[in-house]
């Protein structure tokens, strides 16, 4: 398996009960997972914990082999080579379109770090924006824009946060669809995050359904949603 | 094994330096708590068997009174513009605000100067009119000169607090309130005052704070309050024990005061958040009625504002040749070096701070930004005490070593500027801090962690991401940092080095010298530059949080 959770619990400081409880979960290399849930359901939080930006209290995360986290491991979130697309995409306002996207990219040189850009742009059909500031930008050019950012550095796995939560209805279903035949070229591991059934079904491979932090069906959209 | 993984993922440079900074910033203030406790000496007996209650009375009487009236005129104000119409009213908005760029103790001087025998009062009476007044009706330097003083130049904070807050309220509450027959007088008892109670304490504890840290103005009337007594007792006797248990008093005034705060304040939150809210309309009334109100606007911004404003232009224009040499541009150049210091230092100790608690949300992080921001409520003169003891200490220690090592100390640090920057970051770290604070919530996380997960770590993501996100409130807290630096008097006065003065203590030094001109040309600048800060706060701060 390309991603392996094994009994991960947390509880976020103060809360009461457990955000997620004992969830395990296995993802093959190139597959397109969706975390369905209603909110509080703890499906963000597992994103967050897959990519280092929550510790959690048990359990161990492994990714392409490699030990992210277990008892004695914890490997800081900027090492983990992990990708997220945030739910308000969180583009840095003070940097154009190029250096969002080559922001990740420290480890080439500039030719390389031009070629992808321009690879990665063309990608996700913004050429001729470079240039341009995220607030020029509308909803759906800046949540490409996220993504291409996400995947510029050639991540293992890339993570989707309630992507299309701040775009219109229709803008959502042209995306969502351009967005699966993104990843499904790149061959990209992904997981989305969603609280949409008609999301799941039309972007993912295999669905997780989550409540109150456990993990209650997991399957293909067919056999899972109603 | 779990700690081995939560160290690792909690200590980095941004932890460990906030806990040494918070650890250094609280040292003084623990040395007072410390030393109260320290057997008393003689003197101590005599302050506490002939002084003490003396210092308690007058203290409680300035506050209580100076509180009362700051309320009154403050709410009062703040009312009158937000409900009503009357001419110069959006002038006026913002110009009650000036008298606070007027520190008290130049305010005290200023009145002083214009009522005494010389002064324009009396000398135009006596010259033009022919009437010889009795002396006491002009003589303010007393206790109910002091809260005059206190009162119409700090009313201010009540004023901004509670406008700010009237304005957000709903316009219904108000109307309903008329529709049920309310006067205007009844309104404003009955309605208004009660539900801004939260700002009103608010505002009145700023009031309060910055009474129980003043020095100047009690010193130059000649009251006996504690931050007079702790000047004596240090500089009268050299009696730093007897000082240190004034202080601690002090300072136990100082916390009740905030936890009275927190008790009036209630769990109300200050406004509501809610965009919907129709705002409140100002309403016109009858001429006879809004002239009694310009009336009174006027008389408030012309005492608090034009006639100071007006009497220390003129003095300056008159001592102007003969105080503007090189020796007062010495003295430029000492207070902004020393503020552009002091300021740097705030600003960057406030960054790190505010990074690691941002980015930490355990117990430990919320007590750093608790300890961050208290230094601002406690007394310069208090810090200042703490900080004396606690360099003292230091240098006792460091007399050892340099001794074991055979060598001269190169330096003493307890008569070196780097206690007065010390201090001074102590009690204007909040002032950095809060802009920060605010810039960082208004950004949230989502950047920081979205520069990590594209591998960028922590240290570099701040200076690529978030600081360049917040420069406007790192600029903001600076300018403030670095004007309250300037302003500062009790603690300056208390620290400097030999031959080392600021604007506001020569200012101070010749107004206490009788020199009251020639403290003109300081005072205006000091007054110019205060209005500098009022601007930034409240129109470049104010847009920023919006």
């Amino acid at each position: 398996m390309y991603v392996e959770i094994n009994g991960l619990t947390f509880s976020y400081r103060n809360a009461k009960e457990k955000t997620i409880q004992d969830a395990s979960i296995a993802i093959e290399k190139g597959e397109i997972i969706t975390i369905l849930g209603q909110s509080g359901s703890g499906k963000s939080t597992i994103l967050r914990l897959i990519a280092g930006l929550e510790m959690p209290e048990s359990g161990t995360i492994k990714i392409n082999g490699q030990i992210m986290t277990d008892d004695a491991t914890f490997v800081s979130p900027e090492k983990r080579g992990v990708g997220m697309v945030f739910q308000d995409y969180a583009l840095f306002p003070h940097m154009t379109v190029a250096a969002n996207i080559k922001f990740g990219l420290k480890k080439m040189n500039r030719y390389e770090r031009d070629a992808r850009l321009k690879e990665v742009i063309d990608l996700v059909g913004l050429t001729g924006f470079e240039k341009r500031y995220p607030y020029e930008l509308s909803g759906g050019q800046q949540q490409r824009v996220a993504l291409a950012r996400a995947m510029a550095p050639n991540p293992s796995l890339i993570m989707f946060d309630e992507p299309f939560s701040n775009l219109d209805a229709d803008l959502q279903i042209k995306i969502r669809d351009e967005l699966r035949d993104i990843l499904k070229k790149a061959g990209i591991t992904s997981i989305f995050v969603t609280h949409d059934q008609e999301d799941a079904r039309a972007i993912a491979d295999r669905v997780i359904m989550m409540d109150h932090g456990h993990i209650m069906k997991t399957g293909t959209p067919d056999l899972i949603l109603t | 094994m779990k700690a081995i993984r939560f160290f690792r993922l909690h200590l980095n440079v941004w932890s460990i330096m906030s806990i040494i900074f918070t650890l250094l910033i609280i040292s003084p203030t623990l040395s007072i708590f410390i030393q109260i406790f320290e057997k008393p000496n003689e003197n101590w007996y005599h302050i506490q068997e002939f002084l003490l209650k003396n210092y308690i009375q007058n203290t409680l009487v300035i506050v209580f009174f100076t509180g009362f009236f700051s309320v009154m005129i403050g709410v009062s104000l703040a009312w009158l513009v937000t409900a009503y119409r009357f001419p110069l009213r959006n002038f006026f908005k913002w110009g009650l605000i000036l008298p606070l760029a007027i520190p008290p103790y130049i305010g005290a001087y200023t009145y002083h100067g214009i009522l005494n025998y010389t002064g324009v009062v009396q000398a135009t009476l006596r010259n033009q009119f022919d009437i010889k007044a009795n002396h006491a009706y002009f003589d303010i330097m007393n206790i109910p000169g002091a809260i005059f003083i206190f009162t119409i130049f700090l009313y201010p904070y009540v004023y901004i607090i509670t406008r700010a807050y009237l304005e957000q309220q709903s316009a219904s509450l108000v109307e309903n309130a008329r529709l049920l027959g309310s006067g205007p007088v009844q309104l404003f008892f009955r309605v208004i005052m009660p539900i801004s109670r939260t700002a009103i304490v608010g505002g009145v504890s700023l009031v309060v704070l910055e009474v129980l840290n003043d020095y100047g103005v009690v010193s130059y009337f000649g009251i006996q309050v504690f931050t007079t007594a702790i000047f004596q007792a240090w500089f009268g006797m050299s009696d730093v024990a007897s000082a240190i248990k004034l202080a601690g008093i002090l300072m136990a005034i100082v916390f009740a005061i905030l936890f009275l705060e927190k008790v009036l304040r209630g769990r109300k939150k200050y406004s509501y958040s809610n965009a919907k809210v129709r705002p409140l309309e100002p309403i016109s009334l009858s001429r006879e009625k809004t002239a009694v109100l310009f009336v009174y606007t006027a008389l408030i911004f012309t005492i608090g504002f034009v006639i100071p404003f007006v009497q220390l232009f003129q003095w300056m224009l008159l001592t102007f040749e003969k105080v503007a040499s090189e020796e007062f541009l010495t003295l430029i150049f000492n207070s902004v070096y020393v503020s552009l210091i002091a300021a740097s230092l705030i600003m960057v100790i406030a960054l790190v701070i505010g990074n690691f608690t941002r980015l930490s949300d355990g117990a430990w992080a919320k007590a750093v930004s608790r300890i961050t921001v208290l230094g601002y409520s406690i007394p310069g003169a208090v810090i200042a005490i703490g900080v004396l003891t606690f360099f003292l200490w230091i240098d006792r220690q460091l007399k050892g070593v340099y001794h074991a090592m055979g060598i001269e100390a190169p330096i003493i640090l307890s008569l070196s500027i780097i206690m007065l920057l010390f201090a001074y970051v102590s009690r204007f770290l909040a002032i950095g801090f809060n802009p920060i604070d605010s810039g960082f919530d208004k950004i949230g996380r989502s950047f920081t962690e979205a520069s990590r997960l594209l591998g960028i770590p922590l240290t570099r993501t701040f200076f690529k991401v978030d600081l360049p996100m917040i420069r406007g409130a790192v600029f903001g807290g600076f300018t403030l940092a670095f004007i309250e630096v300037m302003k500062e008097l009790p603690l300056t006065l208390l620290l400097q080095p030999f031959n080392f003065y600021t604007l506001a203590t020569k200012a101070f030094q010749y107004a206490n010298d009788e020199r009251i001109y020639e403290a003109a040309l300081a005072s205006m600048l000091i007054i110019l530059i205060s209005g500098v800060s009022i601007f930034i706060f409240h129109k470049v701060l104010e847009k920023e949080n919006r």
